[in-house]
This record gives structure tokens, C-alpha cells and sequence, in this order.
């Protein structure tokens, strides 16, 4: 009773894991919650499991479960390969909207005539007293 | 120019390419077209380089992948205005004397993109053996995989022209690029035509070309990519 509650408790967590993934790999998150409603069937029905794995020739249903499992969790890994890979995409949007910028940047510079400071050989001739008093 | 065409960019990816790219950007300057190059985060000089033979150069500050760095190079050109595109690969084994061709091809009403071909009458030199038989197997698998009757795959020499670029929006980094360019003129529905080139292989760029290992690693990044979105 013990196991079967603390199965429950993982799979009901993979159920949300799928839903979550469903959003972004629909595959995964279909498949992700196939494998987990089946996994809850079986941990509550398990003489179902050994007719099934009777039939598919795997010999227990116990193993069945296990297999099970590990069907899960390979979705799993599957699933955080594809979020890597949305995550190189964001990556190279940021990447290419820097070196656009950058690029675009450096043109807008080397099109601008540079400024030039006035060369003094003279001493600068003193500026004029500042008005300080409010014209009326 | 003469015709439709007025202001087309040629788009050079490169990584690492210092030892040749300078040729490659002055050749394209001397046929009298605007270069820009963008240099995926090479470890070498390359960027500097191809600034000094005449090329606009994009910096990407990390390595992405030649496929990343032809959409930088897509994107920039169209906000620099071009109304005609044309991609050109930096290891010198493509003739800048190919871009007129690909561009006369675009001019032609209602045609968006020009495919260079090198098994059409053009007498690609060099070519090993066992690329040949890669690449005849890549275009039996891109005829079916997108219905496009074409006769060369992965040939890094095309044109396409705004609308054409507009409707290409690359998210294969790396080699897959040149498959997945294929299915998107597939599914624009736009018109392409394919243009006879010379490719000329040299130890150079057989050095840098891929590896038969390289396609298991295209097969499987089409594939993960139709799995989301």
C-alpha cells in the first residue's frame, strides 16, 4: 500500500510535468501523460499488468511497471534535450540582435566626420566677463 | 545594375577563415557588389580581414553555427535596403563570376529564388567520390522530404530576392540550414529556378567541408526540430 501511494504521488507529478511540457513539445507532453495514466492504472490495477505483460510476453507486471518508468523518464530527457534547444534559440536571437546592433553601430561611426579639435599655437584670448546681472 | 535589381548584398558566413576569406571579399568587391561578412565568432583574424578587403563585417561574440550566422547576415542586409540577396560561402570554392547569373535568373517576373547546381552543366572540379554519393543521397531525401525537383542540395551558392529572404527565416544553426532554406521555399510557395556553377574544391576547402558523420547530425536536427515549436 505504501509503494502503491508513493508511485501514485511520482506519476501525479509526471501528469504535471507533462501538462507543463505540453505547452512547449506537444509530443513529449502527450506521450509524457499516455505513459503516466497507464503507470497509475497499473500501480492501482496490477493484475491488469501482469494480463498485459503476460500477453506482451515481458513475464511480470511488476516489470511492466518498471518499463514503464523508464519510458518516462527517457520522455523526460528528450524533453529537457528540446528545452536546450529552445534556450540555443533564444541565444541566437540575442547573439544576432548585438552583433546587428554593433555592426550598425560601427557604420553610423564611420560614416561620421570625426571632430576635429581647433589646434591653439596661441594663448586663447580671455573671454568676455560673463553678464551677471538680469536684463531689465 | 540593369533590370529590377538595384541593391544587392552578397552574404558571406565565416568561421575561421582568415587565410582565405581576404581573397574571397576582394574578388566579390572587384565584381562590383556589396559584401557582408559575418564572422561567427572566430578565434583567428577573420573579421579584421575581411574589413580590410571592402566587406561590412557582423560579429557574432560566440560561435553559432553557419546557418545562424547566413540569417545575421540576411537580417542585416535587409535592413540595409537590398532588394536582392545572394549567399556566398568564405572558403574560396565558389567564382564571384556566378553572382551575375544568380541575380539575372531573380530578375526573371515572379521568380524568388535561384539555387546554384553544381550537377546541372556546370563542371564541379575535385569533386571526391564519396561526396558525391553523401550528396546524391541528400538530394533523393530532400526531393522527398519537400517535393522540390531539385538536382543539388546543400550548395551554399543561391540568390533570392527581398520577398524571397523575407519568407526564409532560419532555425537550424548549423549545417541543417541548407535543407531546411529547401523546405521553407517549399512551403512559401515561392518560385525558384535553378542555376548552373562551378564549384571548385580545393585542399583548402575539402579540409573545412563536412564529414560523412555530419549527416546523421543533419538528419537528427531536422528531425528534433519538427518536434517543437
Amino acid at each position: 500500500m505504501i509503494a502503491q501511494l508513493f508511485l501514485t504521488v511520482l506519476l501525479a507529478l509526471v501528469l504535471v510535468y507533462a501538462w507543463s511540457a505540453h505547452r512547449t513539445v506537444p509530443i513529449i507532453g502527450l506521450f509524457a501523460s499516455g505513459a503516466a495514466l497507464a503507470g497509475l492504472y497499473f500501480v492501482w490495477v496490477p493484475e491488469h499488468a501482469t494480463e498485459l505483460a503476460a500477453f506482451a510476453g515481458i513475464g511480470r507486471g511488476s516489470d511492466l511497471i518498471v518499463y514503464t518508468w523508464v519510458v518516462i523518464s527517457l520522455l523526460i530527457m528528450l524533453h529537457l534535450h528540446l528545452k536546450l534547444r529552445l534556450q540555443l534559440d533564444m541565444i541566437t536571437r540575442l547573439t544576432r540582435a548585438v552583433a546587428i546592433d554593433r555592426a550598425k553601430e560601427s557604420r553610423r561611426e564611420a560614416g561620421r566626420p570625426r571632430e576635429r579639435r581647433p589646434v591653439t599655437l596661441a594663448r586663447k584670448a580671455e573671454a568676455p566677463p560673463i553678464e551677471l546681472q538680469a536684463k531689465k | 545594375m540593369t533590370g529590377r535589381i538595384r541593391n544587392p548584398w552578397v552574404v558571406v558566413a565565416a568561421y575561421n577563415e582568415a587565410p582565405v576569406v581576404g581573397s574571397v571579399v576582394s574578388g566579390i568587391r572587384r565584381a562590383g557588389y556589396a559584401v557582408i561578412v559575418v564572422d561567427d565568432g572566430s578565434a583567428d583574424r577573420t573579421g579584421d580581414v575581411a574589413l580590410l578587403a571592402g566587406g561590412v563585417v557582423v560579429r557574432h561574440p560566440i560561435n553559432l553555427g553557419q546557418g545562424a550566422a547566413l540569417q545575421t547576415g540576411i537580417d542585416f542586409a535587409l535592413e540595409q535596403h537590398a532588394d536582392a540577396l545572394v549567399t556566398f560561402d568564405a572558403d574560396g570554392q565558389h567564382s564571384p563570376a556566378a553572382i551575375a547569373a544568380l541575380l539575372a535568373a531573380i530578375e526573371q517576373p515572379g521568380i524568388d529564388f535561384a539555387l546554384g547546381s553544381r550537377f546541372l552543366a556546370g563542371a564541379t572540379a575535385n569533386l571526391p567520390v564519396l561526396r558525391r554519393i553523401l550528396l546524391g543521397a541528400a538530394i533523393r531525401f530532400t526531393r522527398a522530404s519537400t517535393g522540390l525537383p531539385v538536382t543539388d542540395t546543400h550548395n551554399g551558392l543561391r540568390a533570392m530576392t527581398a520577398r524571397g529572404a523575407r519568407a526564409i527565416s532560419l532555425r537550424q544553426n548549423r549545417m541543417a540550414h541548407a535543407s531546411e532554406i529547401l523546405h521553407q521555399i517549399a512551403q512559401s510557395r515561392l518560385r525558384f529556378v535553378e542555376v548552373p556553377v562551378n564549384i571548385e574544391y580545393s585542399a583548402y576547402s575539402l579540409g573545412k567541408g563536412q564529414r560523412i558523420t555530419d549527416a546523421l547530425t543533419i538528419l537528427i536536427d531536422l528531425f528534433a526540430r519538427r518536434l517543437y515549436r
